[in-house]
């Protein structure tokens, strides 16, 4: 062998030594017609299937997915990459000869019993379609789902299941089917949002006075409340301490941040300075003489 | 820098050689020189927020323009228009027009002029009381918009220094029937600023109002001024995110 690769190597026959080499691995056969030069094709036609994939998902990213939404840019991304494969796949079954329509009847059988056992993969692979096609919220909205008391930010409607980031960071995965059958409220949807906070001031004060004194505090210090619609006023109860004054704000849809956590410390800083009580749980009682 | 009559700086270029110190409604602002081709920047606002930059440049001098710019930024920039509720309703009876000068508010850039560039280095108002947000429409399909009470003006000297330029507005009434005008909504985005010493003006808008299929609308374009002054520099957010490992800002 040594002798005979040595004539190739430095005698006449250059190049003839792959032609060989290729011929020996065609006949060297696996199973049946399966050769080891076949399987070594369908390697090169699947690898090449997988840079081709590779590449165009990442040109896909560099120019146009910056001009798409999120999600339909990951979608799209997902169907390029995973079809370029599935066509590899193909060419490569082609190459070795193999038959798959003998494979799908099988496959069809087959299928109806894997659907028995995946029920459940099969029903969330379902609803996440469906919540592509629908897009209940998109990639980035703050959403809430109150069946399952989850709030934060939709990272991404995945084949599965989806994914959202948490307010404390944490990020949990809620399958397709139970994120498909919830209530969805979307935080971010409309244009703007309204925050709101309950006070109460005694008996004794005047509530023109403690809206007006509030309203005007809200006004001077709270940048992000909308002037339209102004700030709403309603006293929603005469409780056992206290007169309740509801106070309704707009505010920027994304600044919710400005608006509701510090609403409460201005209505009561406002009625601090203008001396308005915010009274206690108190009861009067009365003693009867005999 | 200061102008002899009022302690205000001027709108325009101003050099910047050691220190700098624009004065404005309350509004402090003072560009140093901390080394041979670097500068410190530092502002202190009507709401008492400071701000400090360093500002390396590759030349050694350095100017500033002080610059009316259109009311967009403060307190977050959020929306490209405008929403101007008049003080005083406008009657336009049938087939009529109208021309009027509004007082509009106006917020200021500060721009760094250095070796041939023109940055946008930091922008302020001077009355954050009159910079609010309103919403046109309902809160989910509306619009939100940069919301101001305004008064008219006389004309277009009327403006007030560093806090309302003066804009023109037509208001043309095609429809068959009188109508009242008390606000106006309008992307201000493609309106030009122009300034003279401490006072501005702004493109104008025409508003026609008329008969599409059954249903009356206000149509709003932009009319621009013919002026000799100044035009202002468009202001830029130069604040963006760039990914990388540990993120910048």
């Amino acid at each position: 062998m040594g002798r005979h690769y040595y004539y190739h190597k430095y005698g006449d026959g250059i190049g003839i030594m792959p032609i060989e080499f290729l011929q020996n691995l065609s006949e060297m056969q696996i199973v049946g017609n399966l050769t080891v030069l076949s399987l070594l094709i369908g390697g090169i036609i699947m690898a090449t299937g997988l840079i081709i994939a590779k590449v165009v998902k990442v040109l896909f990213y560099k120019y146009y997915a910056p001009t798409l939404p999120k999600d339909t840019a990951q979608n799209l991304s997902k169907l390029l990459y995973f079809g370029i494969i599935i066509i590899s796949f193909l060419a490569f079954t082609s190459s070795q000869g193999i038959d798959l329509s003998g494979l799908l009847v099988a496959g069809g059988i087959f299928a109806v019993v894997i659907g028995f056992a995946t029920q459940s993969v099969v029903s969330n692979l379902i609803s996440g379609v469906f919540l592509m096609l629908e897009k209940p919220a998109k990639q980035g909205d703050t959403i809430q789902i109150p069946d399952m008391s989850i709030s934060g930010t939709l990272l991404d409607i995945g084949t599965f299941s989806s994914r959202v980031r948490k307010f404390d960071g944490t990020v949990i995965r809620i399958p397709n089917e139970k994120f498909f059958t919830s209530n969805i409220r979307s935080l971010t949807a409309s244009t703007v949002r309204r925050a709101d906070v309950m006070v109460g001031i005694s008996y004794k004060d005047d509530i023109e006075n403690a809206i007006s004194v509030i309203k005007k505090e809200i006004e001077v210090t709270m940048p992000f409340v909308l002037k339209v619609p102004e700030p709403e006023f309603r006293v929603e109860e005469l409780g056992d301490s206290s007169v309740n004054i509801q106070v309704l704000v707009w505010h920027p849809k994304d600044d919710w941040s400005q608006a509701q956590p510090i609403l409460l410390t201005t209505v009561k800083r406002a009625l601090d300075r203008a001396g308005v009580e915010i009274p206690f749980p108190q009861r009067v009682i009365w003693e009867a003489k005999d | 820098m200061s102008d002899a009559g009022n302690s205000f700086t001027k709108y325009g270029l101003h050099d910047v050689n050691d220190l700098l110190e624009i004065s404005l409604p309350n509004t402090e602002i003072k560009i140093e020189r901390i080394g041979e081709n670097a500068f410190s920047y530092f502002r202190k606002d009507s709401e008492g927020k400071i701000v400090e930059k360093m500002v390396p440049v590759k030349s050694n001098q350095i100017q500033i323009e002080v610059a009316p710019i259109r009311p967009l930024n403060h307190p977050a920039r959020r929306t490209g228009y405008v929403f101007l509720k008049f003080d005083k309703e406008i009657y336009l009876s049938e087939n009529s027009a109208a021309s009027i000068f509004v007082h509009c508010p106006i917020e200021i850039g500060i721009f760094l002029i250095h070796d041939s560039h023109h940055d946008s280095l930091d922008w302020i108002t001077c009355n954050p009381l009159n910079s609010r947000f309103g919403l046109y429409g309902s809160p989910d399909t509306g619009t939100l918009c940069k919301y101001a009470e305004v008064s008219l003006a006389t004309d277009y000297s009327d403006s007030i220094p560093f806090v309302e330029g003066v804009m023109k507005i037509v208001i043309e009434n095609t429809l068959s029937s009188g109508q009242t005008v008390s606000k106006v909504i309008f992307p201000i985005t493609d309106n030009s600023l122009y300034y003279e010493d401490s006072k501005a003006i702004i493109d104008g808008i025409k508003v026609t109002m008329k008969k599409r299929a059954v249903v009356s609308i206000a149509d709003v374009k932009t009319a621009p001024v013919s002026t000799d002054w100044t035009k202002s520099p468009t202001w830029e957010d130069t604040t963006i995110t760039t990914s990388m490992e540990m993120g910048l800002e």
